[in-house]
C-alpha cells in the first residue's frame, strides 16, 4: 500500500495541537517542517523562538530551540549563528515581536546581512493577549485598544515589513505570502524554502512575512478569517517577492 | 617609599604616553606602580593629565589629592596643578610654553625650554620624551637608563624605528638642566 | 610566572585579553564610557582569530546575542557600564532561569540615570540583587587590581560554565582606565563539558529546548527551588574574600573593588596612630561572605564600610553582622575615590564617638 500522508520528520511525534481552530500557525509550522525535511537540515537547525502565540513552536518542531525575550529573537539568532556558523538558524515570530518591540533587532539583522532565516506571521493583532492594536493593524480595524478602529490621528499607519526588510542591503530574500488557498500555501512553501536557501548559500538574511488568521480575536469563523486575508489584508499587504538574490 | 607624579599638558603633547613610559620604567625597575589618566569631567578644556604612583610596597591609592612631582608642558597645566604640589615637592615645567613665575615659595621649580629643544631635534612631538629626560636629571627616583628601557618597552618591535630619535630626545633632555639633582 | 612576563596594562585591555585567553568565542557589545576599550580591542582581536564579534545595535541586542551564543555551549561575553547594564536586566533574568553561562563585564560609572562618566560603585545593588523580574541569582565578582581583572575574568568564564549561571564581573571606571603591571599566564581552569545541554542541532539525539519558565505551576516551583539549591552550592564552594590584620583588630574597614587599596592604606595609617584596624574585602559580592563577617562580628570587631555609593554593600554587612557589633558607613555617592586621609579622619571621628558613647 502506498503511504500518501505522513508527519514531517522535523515535527515532533505525538504533539498536541494547542492553537485555536482556524489559526494559520499550524499550516505555517507544517510548511516549515516540510522545508527542513526537504533540505535535509533538521539535525543541524536551531530555532530562536519568540514571545506571543508563536512561542508554542517548540511544542511542535523537532529542532533545538532557544526561547528569546520578547522582540529579541533575531539578536539571539545572531548570537547562535556567530557562535556556530555551520548551523542553520531561523526565527519564528509574530508581527508584534518582529515589527514592534523587536524592530531594531529585525532591521539590524537585515542590515548586517546575517545568514539567518526569519519568519514573521502577520495577523494584524496581538493574539496571545487577546487582540490588541499592533504595528500591522489595518486602517479602520477594531481591536480592544482601537475600539473605534485604527485611525491616523491616534495610531498612524500599519508597518509593511516585507517591503522594508527588502530595502536592506543585507537582505537576500524577502517575500510576503498567504495561507488562504492551496495555491498560496504552495507559494508560501516555496518562499520559505528560498528564505532558507539564501542562508545555506551564505548570501544574507532570508525573510518571509506570512499573512495569517486570528479567528478568535477577529471574531470570525475560520472561513470568514481566510476571506478577510484574501479580500482585505492583501490590499494593505500585497503578496509577492520583494527581493531575491538568486 | 611612595611618590606620585602628575603629568599634564594639552592634548597632542603626548602626556599620557610620557606617563606610560615613566610607569613602564618603574615596572622594569621592579617597583609597584600605577598609572591613572584624567578621566570624565576632568578632561574638559583641552588639557590632559595622568597620575603615576610608585611605591616599594603596594600602591596605597591610585588617585591622590596632591603630588610629590608635577611635570607640566603648558601654561594651563601649570596654573591648574601648581597648588597640588606638596610642600617640598617639585614642579618641572616646559618654559617654551610656561612663563617662569614662582607663585609659591614652599616648592621647588625647574623651568626648561623643552619645546624649543624638541623643535631643534626636528619635531615638537618629542617634547614629552625631552621632559622625561629633564625629570631624570633633577630627581633621584628615576634614572635616564630606566627611562630608556621604558621607551624601548613602549615602542616595542612595531615602532622600533622611532627608538633612536626618542633616545636622542631623552639624552638631550637630561643635559638641558645643568643644575645638580635636587 | 616570572617577573618579565609583566606588562603595564589598562584594566579594560586586561579584561579583554583575558577573555581571549579564556577561549571566549564571541563578543557582542555597544560602546559606553568607561569600558569602550574592551569592545575596541576585541573588535580587532576576534576578527584576527576568526571568532565571533558584532557591534550590536544596542545593549539589549548585545546581551541577547550572548544568550544565543552561549546556548550553543561556547564561551561568550558582553561588556557595558551602569546605565546600559540596566538595559540588560531582563536578559539576565532570562539567562539565570535558562541556566546559561552568560558573562557580563560591568565597568561601573555613576548613577542614577545617565550618571555621567566619573567612577562610582553604585551598581552593587543592580548586580547583586538585580533589576530583572522574579527570583534569580547572579554570581558577582569584584576585582580590586588590574591583575585581578585578569584572574577574575578567567574565573568568570569558569564559574559561569561550571554552574550554568550568569556571572557579572563588576569593575569600576578607575580600574578600567588605570594601568598597572600584571601578567596573564594561561587560562587556569579546566574546560567544562557542555554537550549534555548545548544546542548544536538534534543530530543523533532528541531535540532540546531552552526556556525560562515551565507552563506547569508545580514544575516552575521545582525549577526555582532547583535554582536556589544550586546557588546554595555556589555559596558553599565559591564564596571568597580577603582579610588583612583582622586577628587583633578592633575595627574592620570593609570595601569592595578598587576601594580596597585605599582602605588598606588607611589601615596602616590608623595602626600608626594606635587604632587597631583591619581590612575585609569580599571578592564574591554574590555569594556574599555573610558567615565570615558574622564570625568577626561575634568576636566584637566593629565594621566600617567604605564605598562610593549611598551604602549599598553597607546594608549587607550590617545584615551579616546581625547586631553582634557596630556597623558604620563612610561613603561618597560618586566621583573621586575617598582619599586615604578622608577615610582615616572619618574613622577617627567614628571611634571617638563610640568611645564617648561607651563611657
Amino acid at each position: 500500500m502506498q503511504q500518501v500522508f505522513s508527519i514531517p520528520k522535523s515535527m515532533k511525534e505525538n504533539f498536541k495541537y494547542t492553537f485555536c481552530p482556524g489559526c494559520d500557525h499550524g499550516i505555517a509550522i507544517r510548511l516549515l517542517a516540510e522545508v527542513l525535511d526537504e533540505l535535509g537540515i533538521q539535525d543541524k537547525t536551531i530555532c530562536a523562538a519568540s514571545i506571543g502565540c508563536s512561542v508554542f513552536i517548540y511544542d511542535f518542531i523537532n529542532v533545538d530551540c532557544i526561547e528569546a525575550p520578547h522582540g529579541r529573537a533575531l539578536a539571539e539568532a545572531t548570537g547562535v549563528k556567530r557562535a556556530r556558523p555551520d548551523k542553520v538558524v531561523f526565527t519564528y515570530q509574530g508581527d508584534g515581536d518582529f515589527a514592534s518591540i523587536g524592530l531594531a533587532e529585525s532591521m539590524h539583522a537585515a542590515f548586517r546581512g546575517e545568514r539567518i532565516t526569519a519568519l514573521m506571521l502577520n495577523n494584524t493583532t496581538y493574539g496571545m493577549t487577546g487582540g490588541q492594536h499592533g504595528p500591522t493593524t489595518m486602517m479602520g480595524q477594531v481591536t480592544t485598544t482601537s475600539p473605534t478602529g485604527r485611525n491616523r490621528e491616534y495610531y498612524g499607519y500599519p508597518a509593511r515589513m516585507a517591503e522594508q526588510i527588502a530595502l536592506a542591503d543585507g537582505c537576500a530574500f524577502s517575500a510576503r505570502v498567504a495561507l488562504d488557498s492551496i495555491q498560496h500555501i504552495n507559494e508560501a512553501k516555496k518562499a520559505i524554502k528560498n528564505a532558507f536557501q539564501v542562508q545555506l548559500d551564505g548570501i544574507g538574511l532570508g525573510f518571509v512575512e506570512i499573512l495569517s488568521t486570528c479567528p478568535t480575536n477577529w471574531h470570525m469563523t475560520p472561513e470568514q478569517a481566510h476571506e478577510r486575508v484574501r479580500n482585505d489584508m492583501v490590499k494593505t499587504f500585497p503578496l509577492g517577492v520583494f527581493k531575491n538574490f538568486e | 617609599m611612595e611618590k606620585n607624579f602628575i603629568l599634564a599638558g594639552f592634548g597632542g603633547q603626548g602626556i599620557l604616553l610620557a606617563g606610560t613610559i615613566l610607569a613602564n620604567a618603574f615596572m622594569l625597575d621592579d617597583k609597584n606602580v600605577t598609572w591613572y589618566p584624567c578621566y570624565g569631567a576632568e578632561m574638559r578644556g583641552g588639557t590632559v593629565n595622568c597620575e603615576v604612583v610608585v611605591s616599594d610596597t603596594e600602591v596605597s591609592s591610585v588617585h591622590k589629592q596632591n603630588c610629590d612631582y608635577a611635570l607640566v608642558l603648558n601654561q594651563q597645566s601649570f596654573d591648574r596643578f601648581i597648588n597640588n604640589v606638596k610642600t617640598g615637592g617639585t614642579i618641572v615645567a616646559n618654559s617654551t610654553l610656561v612663563s617662569e613665575a614662582k607663585p609659591r615659595n614652599d616648592i621647588q621649580y625647574v623651568f626648561a625650554p623643552m619645546g624649543d629643544l624638541a623643535n631643534s631635534l626636528g619635531t615638537s612631538k618629542v617634547t614629552n620624551v625631552v621632559s622625561l629626560g629633564v625629570l631624570s636629571s633633577v630627581i633621584d627616583i628615576i634614572s635616564k637608563d630606566a627611562l630608556k628601557l621604558g621607551i624601548e618597552k613602549v615602542l616595542g618591535e612595531k615602532k622600533k624605528d622611532l627608538l633612536p630619535l626618542n633616545i636622542k630626545a631623552l639624552e638631550a633632555g637630561a643635559e638641558l638642566v645643568s643644575c645638580a639633582k635636587l | 610566572m616570572s617577573e618579565t612576563d609583566k606588562v603595564l596594562i589598562k584594566g579594560n585591555y586586561a579584561i579583554a585579553q583575558a577573555a581571549v585567553n579564556a577561549g571566549c568565542q564571541c563578543y557582542f557589545g555597544y560602546p559606553i564610557t568607561p569600558q569602550t576599550e574592551i569592545g575596541e580591542y576585541l573588535s580587532g582581536k576576534m576578527q584576527e582569530l576568526r571568532r565571533g564579534y558584532v557591534c550590536a545595535e544596542s545593549e539589549l541586542a548585545a546581551i541577547n546575542m550572548v544568550i544565543g551564543a552561549v546556548s550553543t555551549g561556547v564561551k561568550a561575553m558582553t561588556s557595558s557600564s551602569s546605565c546600559a547594564v540596566a538595559l540588560m536586566q531582563e536578559a539576565l533574568s532570562y539567562a539565570a532561569s535558562d541556566e546559561l553561562p552568560v558573562v557580563l563585564v560591568n565597568v561601573m560609572r555613576a548613577g542614577p540615570g545617565l550618571g555621567y562618566i566619573y567612577p562610582a560603585q553604585g551598581d552593587y545593588n543592580q548586580s547583586v540583587y538585580g533589576g530583572g523580574n522574579g527570583d534569580y541569582k547572579i554570581i558577582v565578582l569584584a576585582p580590586s587590581t588590574v591583575q585581578e581583572c585578569i584572574d577574575l575574568t578567567y574565573k568568570s568564564f569558569y564559574l559561569a560554565h561550571k554552574y550554568k549561571n550568569p556571572v557579572i564581573l563588576l569593575a569600576d571606571g578607575l580600574l578600567g582606565q588605570m594601568m598597572e603591571p600584571a601578567s596573564f599566564g594561561e587560562y587556569p581552569y579546566p574546560e567544562i563539558d557542555n554537550s549534555s545541554w548545548a544546542l548544536t542541532g538534534a543530530k543523533g539525539r532528541n531535540s532540546r529546548a531552552i526556556y525560562s519558565c515551565a507552563r506547569d505551576e508545580k514544575k516552575q516551583i521545582e525549577h526555582i527551588n532547583h535554582l536556589f539549591e544550586k546557588f546554595e552550592l555556589i555559596s558553599k564552594n565559591e564564596t571568597s574574600w580577603e582579610e588583612f590584620e583582622t586577628d587583633d583588630a578592633d575595627i574592620i574597614l570593609t570595601a569592595f573593588g578598587s576601594m580596597t587599596r585605599n582602605i588598606k592604606a588607611a589601615m596602616k595609617v590608623l595602626r600608626e596612630k594606635g587604632i587597631k584596624a583591619g581590612c575585609f574585602r569580599p571578592i564574591t559580592l554574590s555569594p556574599f561572605p555573610h558567615k565570615r563577617i558574622n564570625e568577626l562580628g561575634k568576636q566584637g570587631k566593629d565594621f566600617i564600610v567604605v564605598e562610593m555609593n549611598m551604602g549599598q554593600m553597607f546594608k549587607d554587612v550590617k545584615y551579616a553582622v546581625n547586631g553582634e557589633s557596630k556597623t558604620e558607613l563612610v561613603n561618597r555617592p560618586v566621583g573621586e575615590w575617598l582619599k586615604v586621609e578622608e577615610i582615616v579622619s572619618a574613622v577617627e571621628k567614628i571611634t571617638e564617638k563610640s568611645y564617648a558613647a561607651s563611657i
